[in-house]
């Protein structure tokens, strides 16, 4: 049985290496995009079963992989997670009308990032709205 | 929205990216290490990481009140200051 795809995007490598490190020894395979062309380019490519998306990002933001996402039927189901250092005003609420299915700033506590990964690959069109 | 606003908003956004991304790489690898995901820890070694995640925490409550707008304890302390100085003059 294929193992659970995540793609993680992040333009910090060291955010990438820590996720990385964490969801592997949970189970996850992890895929990695460093901006938003590459991220998007990765979800048709590699069609994940999540993603965990920065705001801040070269090259577009997040906010720009969550639209593109949405528009293409085959993928609009994929559920995201936010993770961004940006602040709470304004981000939050326009993260989780955007689609996302829970946000987070960091820092994230582990439980809460990993539960939230669990309850929205139980909800595939990631209906959850999970806040830490 | 006024120059000096916009420069405290811009400084605002600045400041929570950048902290928040460094304090959660401290804290991503501060678990790792306590979780023995890199290898089991001595006693001690675990207990001085506890101390590192727990001023970790202690930074993070800071920004989540001073960048977020939860009412800044500060503010009280100032006018402390404030009236203590009046009385004396």
């Amino acid at each position: 049985m294929d193992r659970t795809k995540i793609l993680v995007v992040d333009d910090n490598p060291t955010i990438r290496k820590g996720l990385s490190v964490r969801l592997r020894a949970n189970g996850y395979e992890v895929l990695f995009a460093e901006d938003a062309i590459s991220a998007t380019a990765a979800l048709v490519t590699e069609r994940p079963d999540l993603v965990i998306l920065d705001l801040g990002l070269p090259c577009g933001d997040g906010f720009v992989v969550m639209e593109r996402l949405h528009k293409n039927d085959s993928l609009a189901n994929i559920p995201v997670i936010v993770l961004t250092g940006r602040e709470l005003a304004d981000n939050r609420d326009r993260a989780l009308q955007a689609g996302a299915a829970a946000f987070f700033q960091k820092p994230v506590e582990d439980v809460n990032l990993l539960f939230a990964i669990r309850k929205a690959l139980d909800n595939s069109r990631g209906e959850l709205r999970f806040d830490e | 929205m006024t120059e000096p606003t916009r420069r405290k908003s811009e400084l605002t956004a600045y400041l929570s990216h950048e902290l928040r991304n460094a304090l959660a790489c401290i804290q991503q690898f501060g678990n790792i290490l306590v979780d023995g995901l890199a290898g089991e820890l001595s006693g001690e070694q675990r207990e001085y990481i506890g101390i590192m995640l727990e001023n970790a925490s202690k930074i993070r409550s800071v920004l989540d009140s001073a960048l977020d707008g939860v009412p800044d304890p500060l503010e009280k302390c100032t006018n402390k200051i404030e009236r203590a100085s009046g009385l004396e003059t």
